[in-house]
């Protein structure tokens, strides 16, 4: 085993565990380092909401051991780290990190966020990484590039807060500028503002029942708070409204909202309810240049999206098993060198002893003939030697040479003390 | 001519069939082709008009044509307004094979038609209507935009068509110029009655006047009156509806294919 990748993810652990494992930046060193000691020769720690995984480079025999054992910690109540995780060993831990970085792997398949989540794993355990998993690393963000690059993977919206944002920009092209007024101080509600905030929308007011709930999201998106009786007026001049209250009923109806509305002058309005039970009365949505939109049309944006990725996958699994080859070819190449020189001296050595023990014997030849003698045994070897070298090379290149060294190393009892 | 006319009618119809297929549930192809293709096609079409006299029917539905193809490709380049094809696109075709049709020869306004005056008049004119059609596709494409997020479809008009209010923006650019543009026409085509001495046609005067109020109305509507959107979108189809209507009619009065009007 000379590459493997440790860890859990959003597929084999819930979410209250998966945010135990969650490592921030400045526990990664730490936590690689206790890793490191327990035998391998580098390691990345790739941790998101999503998951949390070791690359390690070269893994000794209880580094596996001392992964799990670091996680249960965290994980606490003497539960088992192992009961959640997966282990991928050498080509298909190269295709686990390269599927991960393309967005294979991803929740919300062929999402961007990936690709910056790994650049920054690789770069915050630079210093413990190793050359094989820098050149793995560097490779799977070339990896998720192509793949965005070259199929439809990355296209389209596919969850709901970025749906919500892909409708209101079909209204409104670039949102930079716009102003939004939310209803609700919840976390769906922060989360959702947080998204529009992101592309440039001022959200300048926000209200909930709660005024203090509403005063302590405000200050932190840089608007007003104010009280929901308050807020109606506002769908005057609100481009956006994302509604996110917990209110068992309605609270944006017909009569509260249509004179604010009406004063708008034909001005669009996108009103995004987020809220289940709905927050938003249907009627409101025959208002004239009214566009509203519930979680279900978000989601059947989101899903429409996500179709289309589906489309794309066998491309861009293609594409990852092309460039697994292409790694696996180079760290092939790697093994090869120290073995074809150890076998080559190793022969040369049997030559060398072989030919003094035969001139010993013949100590009537000139020098001239001694000469030729050890020329002639010289070329023997390299004749022996050439198709051995060129099939192993070859085996290499094209990721099959693991086999072909361990079986010379075994039979020519070969100690190249040269890991990969 | 007839054969760089051939070439452009050859590159307008690709280009409207790389434009419409995506609704045939065919892939599109890349921005890269819905540049090149109008962009080949309206550079041989140019050099094709530069061998004519902007005279006669045919001409003049031809540089018509072109406007409409460059108008199309200052939407894709600066707006990203890839839809816009979807119309100008199949019109520039149709409007290059009728010109083929009719036969690119000036006929009898040839030789009033040669003077600066007249080139003038005809230039701008000619790109007022281009850009009263392309205030025309836009409101057709923001009320197909607007039907699509009102009814919550979300299928390829959603997809592929731009942003409401870009649509807007692009309607009440092509107005704003088209009316200064057809304004400034008209003056140089009372400058083509008196400094060239050229009869003018009474269809000719009534339809330029129509056009006129036509666009002037629009535009008050807009600037002044602050239309915006949907309404506006309305106005525009409708203005543009009446400007053709009234135009056939005058053709259907006094036919003939050597001149315009």
């Amino acid at each position: 085993m000379s590459i493997a990748v440790l860890g859990v993810n959003h597929r084999t652990a819930p979410l209250e565990v998966r945010e135990r494992f969650a490592h921030a930046a400045h526990e990664v060193p730490p936590a690689l380092e206790r890793v490191l000691r327990a035998g391998a020769g580098g390691g990345v720690l790739l941790s998101t909401c999503n998951r949390t995984e070791f690359y390690l480079a070269q893994p000794g025999g209880t580094v596996a051991e001392a992964v799990w054992e670091l996680l249960s910690e965290r994980l606490g109540g003497g539960g088992a780290a192992q009961e959640y995780g997966y282990v991928q060993r050498d080509r298909d831990a190269v295709r686990h990190l390269y599927r991960v970085s393309a967005g294979l792997d991803s929740m919300i398949l062929g999402e961007s966020q990936i690709q910056g989540q790994v650049r920054e794993a690789w770069q915050v355990s630079r210093v413990q990484a190793g050359p094989v998993l820098h050149r793995l690393f560097q490779s799977a963000l070339l990896v998720g590039a192509r793949v965005r690059g070259e199929t439809g993977l990355g296209v389209g919206t596919a969850s709901a807060p970025s749906a919500a944002v892909a409708l209101a920009e079909k209204i409104f092209g670039a949102l930079a500028g716009r102003s939004a007024l939310i209803l609700g101080a919840g976390d769906v509600a922060e989360l959702a503002a947080g998204c529009l905030a992101a592309e440039g929308v001022q959200v300048a007011l926000v209200a909930s029942r709660t005024y203090e709930r509403a005063r302590v999201i405000a200050e932190r998106l840089g608007g007003h708070a104010m009280t929901l009786e308050e807020a109606w007026d506002h769908f005057a001049t609100a481009d956006i409204v994302l509604c996110s209250t917990a209110a068992p009923h309605a609270v944006v109806t017909w009569e509260r909202v249509a004179p604010a509305i009406r004063r708008r002058g034909g001005r669009p309005l996108c009103l995004l309810d987020l809220a289940v039970p709905r927050d938003v009365e249907p009627a409101v949505a025959q208002l004239e240049n009214v566009f509203l939109y519930d979680i279900d049309d978000l989601q059947a944006v989101a899903a429409q999206a996500t179709a289309q990725r589906r489309g794309e996958i066998p491309a861009a699994e293609r594409i990852v098993s092309e460039e697994v080859d292409r790694f696996w070819g180079w760290y092939d190449g790697l093994g090869v060198v120290p073995v074809i020189r150890a076998f080559r001296d190793r022969l040369d050595d049997l030559r060398r002893a072989e030919l003094e023990r035969a001139l010993r014997r013949l100590g009537h030849l000139s020098p001239e003939d001694r000469a030729q003698v050890d020329q002639f045994s010289q070329a023997l070897l390299n004749k022996f030697l050439h198709e051995p070298t060129v099939v192993l090379k070859r085996a290499a290149r094209v990721g099959h040479g693991y086999g072909l060294l361990e079986a010379l190393k075994k039979l020519f009892g070969l100690e190249t003390g040269a890991g990969r | 001519m007839p054969t760089l006319h051939l070439v452009a009618l050859g590159l307008y119809g690709l280009a409207a069939a790389l434009a419409l297929a995506p609704f045939a549930g065919l892939p599109s192809l890349s921005r890269r082709w819905s540049v090149a293709l109008p962009g080949a096609g309206a550079l041989a079409h140019g050099m094709a008009l530069a061998q004519l006299t902007p005279a006669g029917l045919a001409p003049i539905l031809s540089l018509l044509a072109l406007f409409l193809i460059v108008l199309q490709l200052c939407c894709e380049l600066l707006l990203r307004a890839t839809a816009v094809a979807l119309f100008t696109a199949p019109l520039a075709a149709g409007l290059v094979g009728l010109a083929l049709l009719l036969g690119l020869a000036p006929g009898v306004e040839a030789a009033a038609g040669s003077t600066v005056w007249s080139v003038l008049h005809v230039t701008l004119s000619v790109l007022a209507i281009a850009l009263l059609a392309l205030a025309f596709v836009s409101a057709a494409l923001y009320l197909l935009q607007f039907r699509e997020l009102k009814t919550k479809r979300f299928g390829q008009v959603f997809q592929l068509f731009p942003p409401l209010e870009r649509l807007d923006r692009l309607n009440y650019g092509a107005l704003a110029v088209a009316f200064p543009a057809l304004t400034v026409g008209l003056l140089f085509g009372v400058g083509v009655r008196f400094a060239a001495g050229v009869d003018v046609a009474p269809a000719q005067l009534v339809w330029g006047s129509f056009t006129w109020v036509v666009l002037g109305w629009a535009v008050w509507a807009r600037v002044v009156r602050g239309w915006a959107g949907r309404r506006a979108a309305f106005m525009s189809i409708a203005g543009f509806a009446a400007v053709v209507l009234v135009y056939l009619a005058l053709k259907l009065v006094e036919p003939g294919r050597e001149r315009f009007l």
